[in-house]
Order: structure tokens, then sequence, then C-alpha cells
């Protein structure tokens, strides 16, 4: 048991140091080692860390579907803080990707918000995490919270793709296609060094997703610990 | 058919104790009427306009006055340990699902029967041989509603700050439905077909559908928590 | 506000998030740790009783 703990602790450092060794060298590239956009000039920069983000709060979207099934399917605490720890850190990156994405409009479009396809859905999928955190923090009894909060987190993942439908034709079907294209990647004049620059940061941010990810369930596993014992060990 | 059996006499209990005290119907429907009034303050709505804005405002008064049924749909249960009680018998679980979905059902579609007209009257529309489509989506969009707000009803019976939690939740995971209702109304009231509606009416099924077989399987774990 | 204003008020955001966060869970990890090596060492004995 204590051998695997090792294990998992070693693999977590390595990953900590190759997610730093990544973002560094992602960070580089990012801002200087690949070119302005021809369009869209220094600004574009900013996509180097949006599309990572919404890539891993969709990922973290999904570790919490994957946790919620289980859990719901086989009781194991340990599902449970899986899907916890993948739901604190998902809020966490969708909030990032919606202030990048408001930062890289407010120049790109004149405006902090617009009701486009993307920023939208990302806007309701922080909204589905919140919701299953809130649950969580309002039901006192810890199993029911658990058995509860992964309900939210089966049918918040089974409702997105109808949502992502419903959002895209609502917006397709309405705004004319012409001057504002923000769902449009100007991937007509992409120098070499762009998609490395997006390669690296991709990496960094899936490694530090894991990283991250790995701390805050090693924590939960703890406190789970912790609990245990004061309830079945605790003092006489 | 035990399930269907044991739904049809759940359904005919809450049925029969909503015709004798009329507690829930009654705050419905005139939940409803208020928000109609309401909006009619709320927003400048001149004639021309009223058919444009009709679906949102309308979708908008069903969906809170749903959420209002949806609070007390379980609450004959929360007393006397009933649920406790319904529990412990060899009852399917899923046939309490279904008989609640069912009642919640009855109870929008009863008020959305009447609020339907009362808003044709009260902003002055023409159409009227419209209604039947409109409700028709308005059913479907129903239909969604109570399927997972039913689900979502149970999830949040024993949290705090149910009232609130419950649409927090409930609201973004209903994003297709109030997106496909209020815009397949539109486009009836708009071009007066129903085949241009066809694409957001095939979405509220699916999502019907999805979510009624979901909730069916899911309702057991959750009422048991 | 210029172009490369906008960059590093869109990567300081994420940065100083990330980090904070970071910061919160290292602190929560060696809290706990510290609480369940203190647990073990003095309830241990305990537990069996």
């Amino acid at each position: 048991m204590a051998g695997t703990m090792q294990k998992r602790g070693r693999a977590r450092r390595v990953t900590g140091i190759l997610a730093l060794a990544f973002i560094l060298v992602g960070l580089y590239f990012a801002l200087i080692g690949a070119p302005p956009d021809a369009y869209q000039g220094e600004v574009q920069r900013i996509m180097y860390v949006h599309i990572p983000s919404i890539l891993t709060a969709y990922l973290s979207f999904f570790i919490v579907f994957i946790g919620s099934c289980l859990f719901l399917w086989k009781r194991e605490k340990r599902d449970d803080i899986l899907a916890r720890s993948a739901a604190e850190i998902g809020v966490l990156f969708t909030s990032l990707t919606i202030i990048e994405g408001s930062i890289w409009g407010k120049p790109t479009w004149g405006v902090w918000w617009t009701w486009d396809a993307r920023l939208t859905l990302t806007a309701i999928l922080l909204l589905i995490f919140v919701g299953y955190l809130m649950l969580r923090s309002l039901i006192e009894d810890e199993n029911r919270g658990a058995v509860c909060s992964a309900v939210v987190g089966v049918i918040g993942f089974l409702d997105i793709p109808l949502i992502h439908m419903s959002v895209y034709w609502w917006r397709t079907l309405h705004q004319p296609p012409s001057i504002l294209r923000p769902d449009k990647m100007p991937w007509e004049n992409v120098h070499p060094s762009m998609l490395i620059a997006l390669a690296v940061n991709f990496a960094a941010f899936i490694l530090l997703y894991f990283y991250l990810l790995s701390l805050r369930f090693r924590v939960g596993e703890m406190e789970e610990e912790v609990k245990t014992l004061k309830l079945y060990g605790g003092a006489s | 058919m035990e399930l269907l059996k044991q739904t049809l006499w759940m359904l005919w209990k809450d049925l029969l104790l909503e015709l004798r005290r009329r507690e829930s119907i009654l705050a419905m429907f005139f939940f409803g009427t208020l928000l109609l009034f309401v909006f009619h303050f709320a927003f400048e709505i001149p004639t021309e306009k009223a058919a444009e804005m009709a679906p949102g405002l309308l979708w908008l008064a069903f969906l809170f006055t749903g959420t209002l049924g949806l609070t007390q749909l379980f609450q004959a249960e929360r007393e006397n340990h009933c649920l406790d009680a319904l529990l412990l018998s060899p009852m399917d679980r899923a046939s309490l699902y279904l008989a609640k979905v069912f009642f919640n059902l009855f109870l929008m579609l009863l008020v959305e029967l009447i609020v339907f007209p009362l808003f044709w009257v009260l902003f002055n529309l023409a159409f009227w041989n419209l209604l039947p489509s409109l409700f028709l989506v308005a059913f479907l969009g129903t239909i969604g509603f109570c399927v997972l707000g039913t689900l979502f009803s149970a999830v949040t019976l024993k949290a705090r700050a149910r009232e609130l939690l419950l649409p927090l939740i409930l609201f973004p995971l209903m994003i297709p439905v109030i997106l496909a209702t209020v815009r397949g109304m539109e486009i009836i009231l708009r071009t007066g077909k129903f085949t241009e509606a066809l694409p957001w009416l095939r979405l509220l099924i699916g999502f019907d559908v999805i979510f009624f077989t979901v909730g069916f399987l899911i309702f057991e774990w959750v009422i048991e928590a | 506000m210029s172009a490369w204003g906008f960059v590093f008020l869109a990567y300081g955001i994420v940065w100083f998030a990330l980090l904070v966060y970071l910061g919160n869970v290292i602190r929560r990890f060696r809290k706990v740790e510290s609480e369940l090596s203190s647990l073990r060492s003095s309830g241990g004995l305990k537990k069996n009783a």
C-alpha cells in the first residue's frame, strides 16, 4: 500500500516538473517565438492559453462524468473524490476560459461579451459545474450529497451535446454570418512556430491539469482518511 | 404490467389529493397569470412586437410556474415519513418517478391551457388558428421540463435553500428545451407553417426521450439516498 | 489599452489564478498530511481496542 502511494507521489512530482518545463517553453513560444497573427495582431497570442484552457475544461467535465458514473455504479468513495476534485479544477479552468475569451474579444470585436456560441456554451458549462459544487455543499448528509451531485454530473454531461446543438443552431440561424465570425479560426496563414506554440502550451496545460488533479485527489483521500480515523479511531 | 398499475395508483392518489385541496393548481395558475401582468408592466410591448415576444414571455411564465409546482411535488411524501413508508413497501421506485412526472405534467398542461388563450386576449393577438400548433410545441417542451424537473426535485429534496438550488441546477440543463420551444413557437408564429420548426421539434423529442429514460433509470438511486 | 496590454492582462490573470489555486491546494495538502500523521501516531494504538 505504501509502495503505491510512493509511486503515485513520484509520478505526481514528475508530472509537476514536466508541467513547469512545458509551461516555461510554452510561454516563450507564445509570447516571443510565434509571430503575431496577420489579421488579429498580438492579441491572437491569447489563443495559446485560451484553446488549451477550454479543452482542459471539457476534459475536466468528462472526468466528472466518469467519476460520477463509477460512483453511482460502485459507490466507492474514491470515485466521488475524483469527481469532486475534477469539478473544482474544472470550475477554475472554465472561469479562466471565459475571462480569456472576454479579454480577447474586447480588442477583436470591440465588446467584452457577446452571446456567440462558444462563449455562451462555456458559460453554461460553468453554471453546471457550479451547480454540482453548490448542491454538494448544501446537502448535509455526506453520502446523499455524493449521490445527488453524481446525478448532476452524469446528466450535465449527457446534456452537453444537446445544449451544444441548440446553442449553435440558435446562433447560426439568427446572426448573419457576415462581419462577425468569431468561431472562425485564422488557419490560413499558419506559421509553423504558431502550431508549435499551441502544441507546447496545450501539453503544458494538460500536464498542469493532471498535476493539480492528482494533488487535489490526494488531499481528498487524506481528508477522507482523517474523517474515518476521527470517527472510529479517535481519543477514548 | 405491475409498474403501470403502481404508477396509475400513485397518480390517482395525487390527483385526488389535488382535486380536494387544489393547493398547487391554484397557486400555479395565479402565479402564471400574475407573471403575465408583471411582464406587461416590465416590458413595453407594442402590438406589432407582441407576437414576436409571445413565445419567450409565455415560456418564461411556464418555467417559473412549473418550478413552483416542482418544489411542491414531493410535499405530501415529505410529511409524516410517507416517503420512508413508500420506500419500505415493495413498490417499484420508477413508478413513483412516473407518477410524479405525469402529475406535474398534468398540472402544467392545465395551467398552459388557460394561460395561452389568456395571453392572446391580454396582449391583443391574432392568429388564434395557430394556437394548437403552438400548444403542441409547448407540450413537448413541458414534457422535457417535467422529466428533468421531477428528477431534480427529488435530488434537492433534502438540501438547504431548496427553492433556490432547484432552479439553479435545473435551468442550465433546460437550455435546449427553452431554446427549442421558444424558437419553434417563434417560427410557427412568423411563418404560420409547422414544417420549418421541425428541426427544433426533433431536438425536443430527442431531449424528452433521452432524459425520460435516464430519469427513469436513475431515480431509484436518488430517492433512496 | 495596447494589444500587448490585453495579452499581458490575460496571461497575468491566468497564471496568477493558477498559482493561487496551486498554493491553496498545497497548503491544504500540508495541513491534512500533518493532521493525518498526528492522528495515526496518537490514535493508532486505540483504533483496535
